[in-house]
């Protein structure tokens, strides 16, 4: 039953976009799990068998409010090791020239 | 006094188990010893060997695969002479991805690069140059280590790279390149190999190379191929493509190697005629059959563009030949991922940490693919390890920014019970780390609105699309913000660009085609 749940709810997170239909899938539920659960006793032997149901009276009405989307999740992309190794040079390069100027720095400090 | 090695040797030694530092500083003792001038003696060969040895460990130091390489600058873009047409035929450009709508994924799926491409698997130093079509966008889109773009080619990384090993060696430089008498040198063959590996991987002077390589190539009377491809790869380096070309196909003539298809190629590729290079990767792939190199340039062109299904059914292939291919096995993975299969592409991240990449990226892809596979134990974990793996900030931004998502879905399946805070807190981080984050900003928006803060909102989602103008996302949702609150003009402006961005969102076209009604109404 909780997996009918999970998968159903799951469903309907797909379609955030109009909450009313929600509402009235979650009440058909209900209705549907509580008949299989009357018509069986035995609660031993109970077998959900679902069968797809289409309401033929009453209303069902979805509106479609749009809503806002969020941006996907982001698999981040591994990188070469050509490109690692041009990181990690361009790092040294950048490391040995900070500290070559400051060096320069500190001895134009003693200097003057 | 123990045994003292015969010097040469222990530096040949060195050399071979890639401890350049201590070759080369051996080696310069052993100069200093015999007298040394600009160039060996010919009379005493140690030194010869010596200088030889000393000039391949330096090239070695700061030797990347010349095939990999490539940096465009913003002039090479923006002044491109060698294109062929400028509107070119769809199909037959690199210029232009989104022409090509063979099993190219939606961006509503997969998230594009600022080139509009959808992202790839493998980082490469080519990947992310992409071809932007404005000059602002030229300048905007980050190269692969976020830095700047240079101007030029030639103002490039490696320049920079030349003047710190400038500095780092107090005596000046090894070779003085400019007294260098470079006939003499092409007279020598073996000498010149690595004279010529040295002015081009260590000092990059390509002219000099150039020359140097023209001369010796004479000297052969034209029958090396190798000084051929040498002439090519300087003549690519200079941006004359079809001199470069030339070179290529004649050491061809010569002797078919490997690498001078893929030199061949990366010339095509960029004269923007990748279905020259597809041709010329197939007639490689005739010489050499299950080459992987080869099959994964084919992949690569495929991908770029957009054609992604080939391209996956040329990885696969990849993967037959070779299956410890990091590449093929990352870019089939995230094409799993994003064709909702994260259990596959799980499987495929999975076999990459078995094979030892242990980093920060992997990690955070697996996270990923796990709390979409349903393996919640391990989703926390994996992205704990990412962030603590993180290099920089920009990694740390990414990682916090995935983990925001995973909290919004918790957030979202919780309904009533679960609040967002914590996916709150998540984006936050993530623009704490990376002040420039459009995918942050859009999904902070998002929860704001939720929580009825319009204003904030707005201003959060104008950010994102200033940002980021080739997502779709903050168009759009600044489009149904401004028609909710009753600015329509706005919502028009924003949702044009949502359309422009993503054409076939049908959710845009029914605000665009509601916006008009109301606008004939009035």
């Amino acid at each position: 039953m909780l997996m009918f749940f999970a998968s159903l709810l799951c469903s309907c997170l797909n379609r955030m976009a109009c909450t009313r239909f929600i509402c009235l899938s979650f009440y058909t539920a209900h209705d549907i799990l509580g008949k299989t659960v009357s018509n069986n006793s035995d609660m031993a032997e109970v077998k959900f068998v679902f069968r797809e149901v289409l309401p033929k009276q009453g209303q069902l009405s979805v509106e479609d409010i749009t809503t806002m989307v969020l941006c996907k999740p982001k698999l981040l992309p591994l990188k070469s090791l050509t490109l690692e190794k041009l990181e990690k040079m361009q790092q040294a390069a950048n490391d040995t020239i900070r500290q070559q100027e400051m060096a320069e720095k500190e001895q134009q400090q003693i200097t003057h | 006094m123990g045994w003292e090695m015969e010097p040469l040797l222990l530096a040949w030694s060195y050399f071979r188990r890639r401890k350049f530092q201590l070759c080369v500083d051996l080696c310069t003792q052993m100069l200093e010893k015999s007298p040394y001038d600009q160039e060996p003696d010919p009379e005493l060969p140690i030194s010869q060997a010596a200088w030889i040895l000393k000039a391949r460990a330096l090239t070695e130091m700061v030797y990347v695969d010349e095939i990999d390489v490539d940096q465009e600058g913003i002039a090479e873009m923006m002044l491109d002479e060698n294109a062929i047409a400028q509107v070119p035929r769809p199909g037959t450009s690199l210029k232009l991805p989104g022409t090509n709508q063979m099993g190219g994924p939606s961006p509503a799926v997969r998230p594009i690069t600022q080139a509009g491409r959808p992202i790839t698997g493998f980082l490469r130093p080519s990947t992310q140059g992409g071809r932007p079509g404005t000059m602002e966008q030229a300048i905007r889109t980050p190269r692969t280590a976020y830095t700047a773009r240079p101007i030029t080619n030639s103002s490039g990384r490696f320049v920079r790279l030349g003047t710190a090993s400038m500095l780092t060696s107090p005596d000046g430089p090894f070779i003085n390149l400019s007294r260098l008498n470079l006939t003499k040198y092409a007279q020598k063959p073996k000498l010149a190999k690595a004279l010529f590996e040295y002015i081009f991987h260590h000092e990059n002077d390509v002219k000099t190379a150039l020359d140097l390589a023209a001369l010796s190539t004479e000297y052969s009377q034209y029958k090396d191929w190798w000084w051929k491809v040498q002439i090519g790869k300087c003549y690519y380096r200079l941006g004359m493509y079809r001199d470069a070309e030339k070179q290529f196909k004649s050491a061809l003539k010569q002797q078919e190697m490997v690498d001078t298809f893929l030199y061949l190629a990366k010339v095509y590729i960029s004269l923007d005629q990748p279905v020259t290079a597809l041709n010329l990767f197939k007639q490689g792939l005739d010489k050499f059959p299950g080459e992987v190199t080869l099959l994964c340039g084919i992949a690569r062109i495929y991908e770029e563009m957009n054609n992604i299904s080939s391209a996956a059914e040329y990885y696969k292939e990849v993967l037959k030949q070779d299956n410890t291919h990091i590449e093929a096995i990352a870019c089939i993975g995230s094409n799993h991922f994003y064709s909702d299969q994260p259990e596959i592409a799980l499987r495929f991240y999975r076999r990459l940490l078995q094979m030892g990449v242990y980093n920060c990226q992997l990690f955070n892809n697996l996270g990923l693919c796990c709390f979409y596979a349903q393996q919640y134990d391990m989703t926390l974990t994996s992205f704990e390890r990412a962030l603590s793996l993180a290099e920089n900030e920009e990694e740390a931004a990414d990682v916090w920014y995935n983990l925001g998502h995973v909290a919004v879905i918790c957030a979202f399946l919780l309904q009533g019970i679960g609040d967002t805070n914590l996916a709150h807190q998540c984006f936050r981080l993530a623009l704490v780390h990376n002040n420039h984050h459009a995918e942050a900003y859009n999904n902070l928006a998002v929860l704001e609105m939720r929580k009825g803060h319009v204003e904030q909102a707005r201003a959060l989602l104008q950010t994102a699309s200033s940002l980021a103008p080739h997502m779709y996302e903050p168009h759009f949702n600044f489009a149904t913000i401004s028609d909710k609150i009753g600015d329509l003009q706005r919502s028009y402006v924003a949702a044009q660009k949502s359309a422009a961005a993503f054409p076939d969102h049908v959710d845009t076209q029914l605000l665009i085609k509601q916006l008009k009604q109301h606008f004939a109404m009035l």
